[in-house]
C-alpha cells in the first residue's frame, strides 16, 4: 500500500460571508477578493508543507491543476512540481496532472513532464485529467462537447511522442504536426506511469482499463459514495480481467488529534470552510452540455455520484461531514482503522490524503501532516502485500511490501 | 403535417423532416430549443408547403458526430436540400436556425428567394453580450425566452428537471420520462454548443453582406437571450433587409406571436 499527500493550495482567507454574498468559488469568483500578499504566503507555505510531507515519510506528494478559482491556486502544477523535484530526494512527484486537452499543441505537456522526470531523476507520475467543467469549459473556453475527443487525441500524441524512436508526423483533427521529435524525453523508460484522476465518469474508467492507466477517484463525496463509484470501476475492471488494487487510487480528507474536544477545536471550522466555501460552485458551471456523456448522465441519475464538489448543496457541519465519510477524523488509531476499512472496501492501492484543506493554517497543517505520516501511515503500508505496483515511478522510494506474487 | 426521415450522404445522417400544407415550398429552420409543428408553421402552411427539418443532434435526427463546426453544418444542409430537390425557395430561420439560415443564404444566395431571420444568433458585440445560454438558471431562462413569464410555456421551462438536481427512479414511467427529457436536452444542447460555445460568433459578420435577397429581421421586443439591439446589426449587413420589432414577445417570438410573425413573412414574400 502506498500513501501520498495531496495538496490543493487553496486560498485560505475568503471572507466569513463568502457563501451568502457570492455565487461561486470558481469561474466568476470576485477578483477583488484576491490579495497578492496572501497568495505569496500561501504558495510558499504550500511548498513548505509538501516538502515537510516528504520528510515525514509520505511515499509521494501530489499537486494538481485548476483555473480561475479560490479552491486551488495552481493553474500550473508543473511549477510546484519543478520546485519539489529539487527540494525532495526520493518521494514520487505526482502531478495530478495536466489537462491535456487544453494545451495547443499538447506536445507542451509531453515536454514539461519529460523535463520534470529528468530533473526529479525519474520520480514523476504523469497525471492526465480531463479537467473539471469549471476549469476546461469555462476557465479555458473549451467546448465541453468535444473535450473528450480532444483529450483522446492529445493522449495518443503524447504517448507516441514519449515512446516512439523515430521522428513522426501527426495528422490529428485538433493538432497537426509535421515533425514530432521530443527533446527532452522522459528519464523513465518507456515513460512515466500515468494516473488519471476522475470524478466517476464511465468513459474514464474504460479508458484507464483499456490503456492500463491508474484510475484515481478524486471527489469529496467521501468514502461512502466513493464505494459506489469504485464498485462501478471494479466491475468494469474485472470484466477485463484486472483486479490489482494498485490500479486504483482514492482521495480522502484526514485530520488527527488526541481526543474529540481537540479535533473540534482544531479542525471543525477549517473543515466547514472547505466544504461550505471551497466547494460552493454555481450549478450552471458544473455541468455544461456535452461535458458528461449520455451514458454517464444516465448512470449518474441513478447513483448521484458523478458530481464534482457539491454544487447546489446546502451547508454542512463538521459532525455531519464525519458521519457521511467526507472527512476521516479521530485519534491516530481511529483514523488508521477507518482508513484500513476504506482501503479494503474501495480496493485501492494508492491513498491520497489531504492534510491541509480549507483554511487550515500552516502550523496546524504541519502538525496534521506529521501525525498522519508518523502515526497513521505506517499502520497501513502492510496492505496488499501480494500485489505488485506497476504504477509507481521507477526511481521513487518503495517502502511497502515487495514480496509481490500476483499481478 | 407529415413526418418522414430523409437519408443524407448514404445514411451518415437520418434527418426528420416535418412537412405540411400545399403550394410552393418554404424552408423553416428551428431554434435552439428544438422543433415542433407550431401554430406559426400551421399558419404558413395555409399558403405554402412548409418543410421543417430537424437538425442532427436534435430529437431522432442522427449524424451530429459528423459535424464539427458551422462549415460542416452548412454543407450538410446543402446536401439535404439537394436530396429534397429544393431551390429558389424562401428561407425562414429562428434562433440557432436563424444563424444557420444566414450562413446558408450567404453561401448560396441564388438558392433562396427570400430570407427571414427571427432572433438569430451569429453576431457578437462586447457592448451587448448575448446571454450565456449554457449557464443560466431555468427560471431566468424562462424569463429570457418568454415575454409573459406566467405563460404555460414559460412555467414549463422554469420548472423543468435538471440533470444535477434530479434523482429519478428508472423503474417508473415518470422516471423514464425524466431521463428521456434530460438525455434529449443534453444531446441537443451539446449539439448547439458546437455552433455557440463559448461565444456565439463563428465569423458570420464577414459573410452576412452576401445575404442580399429581400430580407426580414424579426425580433421579440423583450428577447433576453439575444438582445434586440442585434436586429439593426443584422440589417446593417444585409442590403435588402427590413427590421420588425414585435411587442409582447421575447426570444420565442415565433411561438409567442405566430399570427404577427406569419403576417410579416407573408409581406416579405410579396416583395
Amino acid at each position: 500500500m502506498k500513501i501520498e499527500m495531496f495538496h490543493l493550495c487553496p486560498y485560505r482567507d475568503l471572507p466569513e460571508d463568502f457563501r451568502e454574498k457570492y455565487r461561486s468559488v470558481w469561474v466568476d469568483v470576485p477578483r477583488h477578493l484576491f490579495d497578492g500578499e496572501i497568495a505569496a504566503r500561501t504558495y510558499n507555505q504550500t511548498l513548505d508543507e509538501l516538502k515537510y510531507a516528504a520528510e515525514m515519510g509520505y511515499d509521494g506528494i501530489c499537486v494538481n491543476e485548476h483555473h480561475q478559482n479560490a479552491y486551488g491556486l495552481m493553474p500550473s502544477p508543473n511549477i510546484m512540481a519543478a520546485i519539489m523535484s529539487r527540494e525532495t530526494e526520493d518521494v514520487a512527484i505526482i502531478v495530478m496532472g495536466n489537462s491535456i486537452a487544453l494545451y495547443d499543441p499538447p506536445i507542451r505537456v509531453a515536454e514539461e513532464f519529460a523535463m520534470l522526470d529528468c530533473i526529479s531523476g525519474g520520480r514523476l507520475v504523469a497525471g492526465f485529467p480531463v479537467g473539471s467543467a469549471m476549469d476546461t469549459a469555462f476557465g479555458y473556453g473549451a467546448n465541453p462537447a468535444t473535450l473528450r475527443e480532444k483529450y483522446a487525441e492529445a493522449e495518443e500524441l503524447i504517448l507516441r511522442a514519449w515512446e516512439e524512436d523515430e521522428v513522426f508526423s501527426f495528422d490529428g483533427k485538433y493538432t497537426q504536426l509535421r515533425y514530432v521529435n521530443l527533446w527532452p524525453r522522459p528519464l523513465q523508460k518507456p515513460r512515466p506511469p500515468i494516473w488519471v484522476p476522475g470524478a466517476g465518469s464511465i468513459e474514464t474508467w474504460n479508458n484507464c482499463i483499456e490503456k492500463g492507466h491508474l484510475y484515481a477517484y478524486l471527489s469529496y463525496s467521501g468514502f461512502k459514495r466513493g464505494k459506489q463509484v469504485m464498485d462501478g470501476f471494479w466491475k468494469v475492471a474485472r470484466a477485463a480481467g484486472v483486479d490489482n488494487p494498485y490500479h486504483a487510487g482514492f482521495l480522502q480528507l484526514v485530520c488527527v488529534a488526541d481526543n474529540e474536544q481537540e479535533l473540534h477545536d482544531k479542525y471543525a471550522a477549517h473543515t466547514e470552510y472547505f466544504f461550505n466555501k471551497m466547494l460552493h460552485i454555481y450549478p450552471g458551471f458544473a455541468d455544461p452540455p456535452g461535458y458528461r456523456t449520455i451514458d454517464t448522465i444516465k448512470a449518474g441519475l441513478m447513483a448521484q455520484t458523478t458530481s464534482f464538489g457539491r454544487a447546489g448543496e446546502g451547508e454542512s457541519t463538521f459532525d455531519e461531514l464525519r458521519e457521511a465519510g467526507n472527512v476521516v477524523a479521530g485519534t491516530p488509531q481511529q483514523v488508521a482503522n477507518q482508513l484500513e476499512q476504506v482501503i479494503k472496501d474501495l480496493r485501492i492501492g494508492h491513498l491520497m490524503i489531504l492534510n491541509q484543506f480549507g483554511s487550515i493554517p500552516h502550523e496546524l497543517a504541519k502538525e496534521n501532516i506529521r501525525r498522519t505520516a508518523q502515526e497513521v501511515v505506517p499502520q497501513l503500508r502492510h496492505l496488499w502485500p501480494e500485489y505488485e505496483d506497476h504504477w509507481w515511478p521507477q526511481n521513487a522510494i518503495v517502502r511497502d511490501s515487495v514480496e509481490a506474487t500476483a499481478d | 403535417m407529415n413526418e418522414r426521415s430523409i437519408s443524407v450522404r448514404n445514411g451518415r445522417f437520418e434527418v426528420d423532416v416535418l412537412e405540411g400544407g400545399s403550394g410552393d415550398p418554404l424552408l423553416f429552420l428551428h431554434g435552439v430549443f428544438g422543433l415542433e409543428w407550431t401554430p406559426l408553421l400551421e399558419r404558413l402552411s395555409l399558403g405554402h408547403t412548409v418543410v421543417a427539418p430537424r437538425t442532427p443532434g436534435f430529437g431522432e435526427s442522427t449524424g451530429t458526430e459528423n459535424l464539427d463546426d458551422i462549415h460542416d453544418l452548412v454543407f450538410f444542409y446543402l446536401d439535404l436540400l439537394d436530396e429534397l430537390d429544393l431551390s429558389h425557395l424562401p428561407l425562414v430561420g429562428h434562433s440557432l436556425g436563424g444563424m444557420f439560415a444566414a450562413e446558408l443564404a450567404a453561401t448560396q444566395p441564388e438558392r433562396f428567394s427570400h430570407v427571414a431571420l427571427a432572433s438569430p444568433f451569429g453576431l457578437w458585440d462586447n457592448a451587448d453580450p448575448v446571454t450565456d445560454l449554457f449557464t443560466i438558471s431555468l427560471p431566468d431562462l424562462a424569463k429570457a425566452m418568454y415575454a409573459n413569464e406566467k405563460s404555460e410555456a414559460a412555467v414549463a421551462v422554469a420548472t423543468a428537471p435538471q440533470a444535477r438536481m434530479t434523482e429519478v427512479d428508472p423503474e417508473t414511467d415518470e422516471g423514464q420520462a425524466t431521463i428521456n427529457y434530460l438525455v434529449e436536452r443534453a444531446k441537443s444542447m451539446s449539439t448547439a454548443a458546437k455552433y455557440l460555445w463559448p461565444i456565439p460568433n463563428r465569423g458570420l459578420v464577414k459573410r452576412l453582406h452576401r445575404v442580399r435577397q429581400p430580407g426580414l429581421v424579426i425580433w421579440g421586443e423583450s428577447d433576453g437571450i439575444v438582445p434586440p439591439v442585434y436586429a439593426e446589426r443584422f440589417a446593417a449587413q444585409m442590403p435588402n433587409a427590413v427590421v420588425h420589432i414585435v411587442p409582447d414577445a421575447a426570444h420565442m417570438v415565433v411561438d409567442e406571436q405566430p399570427d404577427h410573425v406569419a403576417g410579416l413573412i407573408e409581406d416579405l414574400l410579396a416583395r
